[in-house]
């Protein structure tokens, strides 16, 4: 997604200075990566968040000053704000979640990697990512959907680089045990800190 | 994918797409491995090298799923009209000439701080012109207001003045008080004036001003003879220049004749008053003058 920056730069300034067809080639850059990482916040309702999140964008685009992977990061902050009222406002009246059985009964662990590793579902991929901690989940999603680096993906999540790191390490490993099957458990945890370790 | 993800999946994309990687399935011996993708001085640990055995699941391909998966699906054409709809019209109502605030500035962190190092230089060379600006007028306005020549011949012409004078007899009335340097003859004469005002009326005699002048004076008693000396002095200096008068001070010999003479007929703070434009030439000297006569006067 990186590879569209220089595109989605260019697009981003023709469209602050009033190029409409210019924003929509912005729109159609961005929405995927955005759109799945709404999804992985609130689930079902991702399509109005989004919408929402790009009203807002559409409005305050004057006042964005950036290239195109400063536009992904801008429009991701946008998109997590609109997301997290969203998930406030469900909390006042909850829905029932049927998401970590859903987890639970995944059928990942069943097949081999090879096969596992073929593709996904977006559904899989999803309840997969729904299930990890919060943390977690957002910093993949921001790294891997999004396609953020790792300090743009820290500004949008107002931490510090080096948390967001572990977190989105920790929740692919936790993702590559689940697709992986249980049999690497042992081996991946105990690689763990190592690892961590080298990559800070 | 991203720089740091590169950090833990040095080995490139996803493993079973390696070209000549030996697939041993379990892991084993990746380490060793100096041929196919791998670059031989970037080899690291990686988190299935050591597996005991069983698949893993390689990040980078993880990534790729996962991105894949996540991003899937055609972009809402009715969405993207929305969107292109709530731009038109913000562009329209004018809302994209709104101010940048610091949550909408992603670009590059050099960039930004440039720009504010290129404020903040600007405003701290500001600061710096107004401040420079205040310190040389206040530096003018000490430095010149006294008539210069006035100011200056005074302090040399009586230092020469007691110079010539010592070896004739004591020379400072005793009961003058201390002598001041030239800056603060101004503030002198002042407080003496205003001494004059509010003598004997109320409090103001109280402030730091007229403590000063107390202390300047020596006490509070000697404070009427000291002002009529410094108004005395004042006046002096203001009129022009006139070779007659014995308190000019710009023929040195001549000043140091008057000084030494009124010196040797005073001796008490009340002779200020009579013979005060000698006398304070002599006492506007610097401190050493005052010693120089003490010494004088002991000779007598």
């Amino acid at each position: 997604m990186q590879a569209y920056d220089g595109e989605l730069g260019a697009a981003v300034a023709r469209a602050q200075q009033g190029d409409e067809a210019a924003f929509a080639v912005a729109y159609r850059l961005v929405q995927p990566g955005l759109l799945g990482y709404v999804r992985g916040l609130v689930g079902d309702d991702a399509e109005d968040v989004a919408s929402d999140a790009w009203l807002e964008i559409s409005r305050d685009l004057g006042r964005f000053k950036g290239d195109g992977a400063g536009f992904r990061g801008w429009s991701a902050t946008i998109a997590r704000h609109r997301a997290l009222d969203h998930l406030r406002r469900q909390k006042v009246r909850p829905r029932p979640s049927a998401l970590e059985q859903d987890v639970l009964d995944l059928p990942g662990p069943h097949s081999t990697h090879d096969q596992a590793l073929e593709a996904i579902s977006t559904e899989y991929a999803l309840e997969l990512v729904r299930g990890l901690p919060r943390d977690q989940a957002e910093a993949v999603l921001l790294r891997v959907v999004v396609g953020l680096d790792g300090p743009a993906a820290a500004r949008v999540l107002g931490k510090r680089p080096g948390a967001v790191r572990t977190a989105a390490y920790r929740g692919l490993k936790r993702l590559a045990r689940q697709l992986g099957g249980e049999s690497t458990d042992k081996g991946m945890t105990d690689d763990g800190p190592r690892t961590l370790g080298e990559s800070t | 994918m991203t720089g740091d993800s590169d950090n833990w999946t040095p080995d490139g994309p996803i493993r079973r797409d390696g070209p000549a990687g030996p697939d041993d399935g379990n892991g084993h011996g990746m380490g060793e491995r100096q041929n196919g993708s791998g670059v031989p001085d970037r080899r690291r640990v990686r988190p299935d090298d050591r597996l005991p055995g069983g698949p893993a699941v390689d990040p980078a391909a993880l990534e790729t799923l996962l991105a894949a998966a996540m991003r899937a699906g055609t972009v809402d054409a009715d969405a993207e009209q929305r969107a292109v709809a709530a731009f038109r019209d913000a562009r329209d109502a004018g809302a994209h000439r709104a101010r940048t605030r610091r949550r909408d500035d992603w670009r590059p962190r050099e960039q930004r701080s440039a720009a504010r190092s290129l404020r903040t230089t600007l405003s701290v060379f500001l600061a710096s012109l107004a401040l420079g600006g205040v310190a040389y007028a206040a530096i003018g306005s000490s430095g010149d207001s006294p008539s210069d020549g006035a100011g200056d011949d005074r302090g040399r012409a009586t230092a020469s003045a007691s110079d010539e004078a010592r070896p004739g007899g004591p020379t400072t009335a005793p009961g003058s008080g201390p002598t001041d340097r030239p800056g603060t003859a101004q503030d002198t004469e002042a407080h003496c004036r205003a001494y004059e005002q509010v003598q004997g009326r109320g409090k103001a005699l109280d402030s730091t001003a007229w403590q000063w002048l107390v202390a300047a004076a020596g006490g509070e008693a000697k404070v009427p003879a000291y002002c009529a000396e410094q108004l005395a002095r004042a006046t002096a200096e203001n009129k022009p220049v006139n070779p007659g008068n014995p308190g000019k001070t710009v023929k040195p010999s001549k000043s140091a004749k008057g000084g030494a003479g009124s010196g040797s007929a005073g001796g008490n703070a009340g002779s200020g008053q009579a013979d005060g434009n000698a006398d304070t030439n002599a006492d506007t000297n610097a401190d050493n003058n005052q010693e120089k006569a003490d010494k004088a006067e002991g000779k007598n």
